[in-house]
């Protein structure tokens, strides 16, 4: 004998040989292989980008507001000085900073017409150095000298407003203020002004050089609101503009505009004030006595987390030293404005703040991903069918196998290998496209944004012309089949030439909805893998059935299939 | 009284290398029953070139099927080297197959999407592991060519079986057939597909592998062609006459 058999089964080298031939040397399987790449595609891209998304808003939502926020609106918080001071005494707090958050209008120094010269902000006052501490507010300014010479080019080249020495902007920026007059200054969201015109690729160009902000001066007007509720007189002032702010948040860079703490303070008479008893005789000004002092109020403290603590831990500590703060001035009987009740001061983590954002994003992509495992059904529905009319076609080959010893075992697997196979190639080439269309999201984005370019079109017109002499070409020859695939390849060649050239510039993602002014383009690596897994293991179900029949061939009756 | 498997049945006679005792075979085709070998019995020595001779439907083929094991008898005997062949394993018949059975047919039967050194070396593919594969693949694919050189394709390795001619086709047919160094060549109709020429060509091939000591059973309808064998068994309506 000559050889002596020794392996029968999923080991053989004739199941390897033959997938390899039934890939290589056939059309459906490659279309199995498309179905499943597309399939794989789809979800990895929509997933990756809602999960970018969610991680957008995570990060900006802590870059913007520190990990956990203490909230009393309109009144504010008394004591704020000390009860930071406290914040700070904790073991997991890094940084803490007072704010006032609220709303107001904003004179812009542009004429008005078709701008809107008078806009509602949402007004934050703080006070810089600590609010840098606790969020990335320097990473955000936007008029800053650039690291190298390189990207200074580079910078100015998108915006000639880049050319001029920022580095002034910059520090006035850092401190809220103009050092060179001393005056109080105003950091703008970059989407405030109607001057910053975003251009597609995502950089600023001025629609007008005039009106650049950091050159003027606006108005900020605020509305007091009393103990009682009411609206007393709005207050205004004038604040030169030191620099403008990105936080890639539109809403945020929409609405925002930074002022300082104590001018914010002031408008909102949230300041510290004398305290006076009106039911005493005034003295010969008319004025009353003085009995005490209102202490100065925020609205809101922000608290950075040290570096291994997280926020709801940090939130845990937050709220037990603002009880405890809350004893102890009430205790005091030389306090006269007690601080508000630990129940009805809000102390949150950003994720908490956001929940109202975050959870529906979440949940969308979860039911994204339940919609999206339909596909797997597709992918293996297809395969099904696909392999079922292999398996038919190749009857006579499993006989001739069976006759030369192939177990059945052995046939079983040369199709289970077979979608194995295609499932591995199908999800490697999905994640390929996938990574590549969101690699390049943003870039096809402008592209869908702008004209189509007429050599794109034209393409597409020659493509069709010569599918069309092909479709002349087969009907000579009168052949069917050929006639009808060449129609409807010259109908599709002419129908995306019409649509290039009828395409005018659209935008899918409108920042104004999405929050950010970029598409996320992270691949999100452990989706794609678990898609690409989902997709094997469907591929080889799907194939199952078709190789479990393959299996049950009876050999003579395959033989003498014609 | 029970009898093992592999047990030398008690009509099993000296000297035979495979033998069918008795053996009936009946294919149901929708509701009828159709009775195709009705009690055949054949002994085959080693060496020996067998024809057998009968018309369509005598079930010739049938015979070489359950001989081959590809098929099982409904009831009857089919044994080699005395074991008996419908006690084999599902896995034992399948060696059993691979190692001492070289099929031919009339229609080659050759894999479309192999080439012709691929299907030559399908039987080697499929009886050995990976692993021993990595380790002899050199001395395999020797085998192959050589058979093929033989056989006067050495032009042809890389042909897909489209590309040939009937002849070709029946000579890889043959080529893989004794890949393994069978035991036994089955043949059914080897000849039936080619022109006279052809014909006697392949027949020469297997004259003279059965003169280098190849037992062989050729099914044919053709009593000239069942006159190049030792010995004709004639099969008449599923029985041997």
């Amino acid at each position: 004998m000559f050889l002596k058999p020794l392996r029968f089964g999923t080991l053989a080298v004739y199941t390897q040989l033959l997938v390899r031939r039934y890939l290589s040397t056939r059309i459906i399987p490659l279309i199995a292989v498309a179905a499943v790449g597309l399939c794989v595609a789809l979800v990895v891209i929509v997933v990756s980008v809602m999960s970018g998304f969610l991680d957008n808003l995570r990060a900006s939502g802590r870059t913007l507001m520190g990990d956990v926020v203490i909230s009393y609106p309109v009144q504010g918080i008394p004591y704020y000085k000390e009860f930071i001071a406290d914040v700070l005494k904790l073991p997991g707090a890094a940084a803490a900073t007072p704010l006032v958050d609220t709303y107001g209008l904003l004179r812009m120094p542009y004429p008005g017409g078709p701008n809107k010269d008078v806009v509602t902000a949402q007004v934050w006052a703080i006070e810089p150095e600590t609010f840098a501490q606790v969020t990335e507010l320097d990473r955000t300014i936007w008029w800053k000298p650039a690291a190298s010479p390189q990207e200074a080019l580079a910078m100015a080249e998108d915006d000639p407003r880049r050319q001029q020495d920022l580095s002034g902007l910059y520090e006035d920026a850092k401190v809220l203020r103009d050092r060179a007059t001393g005056r109080p200054g105003a950091l703008l969201g970059m989407h405030v002004s109607v001057v910053n015109q975003r251009q597609r690729d995502g950089s600023y160009r001025p629609r007008n050089s005039t009106w650049w902000m950091p050159n003027h001066e606006i108005t900020v007007t605020l509305v007091p609101i009393s103990e009682k509720g009411t609206v007393s007189q709005s207050n205004s002032r004038v604040f030169k503009v030191v620099n403008e702010v990105m936080s890639g948040v539109f809403q945020v860079d929409k609405n925002r505009v930074f002022i300082p703490l104590k001018e914010g303070q002031e408008l909102l008479r949230l300041d510290e004030a004398p305290i006076v008893d009106t039911t005493a005789v005034p003295d010969a000004s008319g004025n009353y006595p003085v009995i005490g002092t209102s202490p100065a109020r925020v609205t809101q403290i922000l608290v950075r987390a040290k570096d291994g603590v997280t926020p709801d831990e940090l939130r845990v500590q937050v709220a037990e030293a603002y009880e405890q703060f809350d004893l102890q001035k009430s205790a005091d009987p030389n306090v006269r404005t007690r601080p508000p009740a630990a129940e009805y001061v809000s102390i949150m983590t950003w994720e908490q703040r956001l929940r109202d954002l975050i959870a529906p994003v979440e949940k969308e992509r979860q039911m994204m991903r339940i919609l999206f495992s339909i596909t797997y059904l597709v992918c293996a529905g297809l395969i099904l069918a696909i392999f079922w009319s292999i398996v038919s076609e190749k009857t006579r080959d499993i006989g001739i196998l069976r006759a030369i010893g192939a177990s059945r075992m052995g046939v079983l697997w040369i199709f289970l290998r077979y979608g194995l196979t295609i499932g591995m190639v199908g999800s490697g080439v999905g994640i390929a496209l996938a990574w590549l269309v969101i690699r390049n999201i943003n870039a096809i984005h402008m592209a869908l944004g702008n004209d189509a370019p007429p050599w794109l079109y034209v393409t597409f017109f020659l493509l069709a012309a010569g599918s069309a002499a092909l479709t002349v070409r087969a009907l000579t020859r009168s052949r069917i089949l050929s006639v009808l695939l060449w129609t409807v390849a010259t109908l599709a060649l002419v129908g995306i030439g019409t649509g290039l050239v009828l395409h005018r510039g659209f935008l899918i993602w409108d920042p104004a909805v999405y929050y950010f002014a970029t598409i996320p383009s992270e691949m999100d690596w452990g989706n794609a893998w678990i898609t690409a897994v989902g997709a094997i293991v469907f591929s080889v179900l799907g194939a199952a059935v078709p190789a479990a029949r393959a299996a049950d061939i009876d050999p003579v009756r395959a033989l003498r299939y014609e | 009284m029970t009898m093992h498997p592999h047990s030398t049945p008690p009509h099993a006679a000296e000297g035979v290398l495979l033998s069918a005792c008795d053996v009936v075979r009946t294919y149901r085709m929708g509701r009828v029953e159709v009775p195709v070998l009705k009690s055949a019995s054949i002994d085959v020595k080693p060496g020996e070139w067998v024809a057998i001779l009968g018309s369509s439907g005598s079930g010739k083929s049938t015979l070489l099927h359950l001989l081959g094991g590809l098929d099982r008898a409904d009831s009857g005997t089919v044994t080699f080297r005395g074991e008996r062949v419908g006690g084999y394993s599902q896995s034992r018949l399948d060696r059993y197959r691979n190692e001492h059975i070289g099929f031919v047919f009339q229609f080659y039967h050759l894999l479309p999407e192999l080439n012709v050194l691929e299907n030559t070396l399908l039987p080697a593919t499929i009886g050995i592991g990976r692993f021993e594969w990595m380790r002899r693949q050199g001395e395999i694919r020797d085998r192959a060519r050589m058979l093929l050189e033989r056989f006067g394709l050495s032009h042809r390795f890389r042909h897909r079986p489209a590309e040939l001619s009937g002849g070709e086709r029946q000579r890889v047919a043959i080529a893989r057939a004794l890949m393994h160094n069978p035991d036994v060549l089955l043949a059914d109709e080897p000849t039936g597909n080619l022109d006279a020429k052809t014909g006697d060509t392949i027949l020469d091939m297997i004259a003279e592998q059965h003169r280098a000591g190849l037992t062989v059973v050729m099914v044919t309808h053709d009593q000239w062609i069942a006159a190049r064998a030792d010995r004709t068994v004639h099969l008449v309506d599923g029985r041997v006459a």
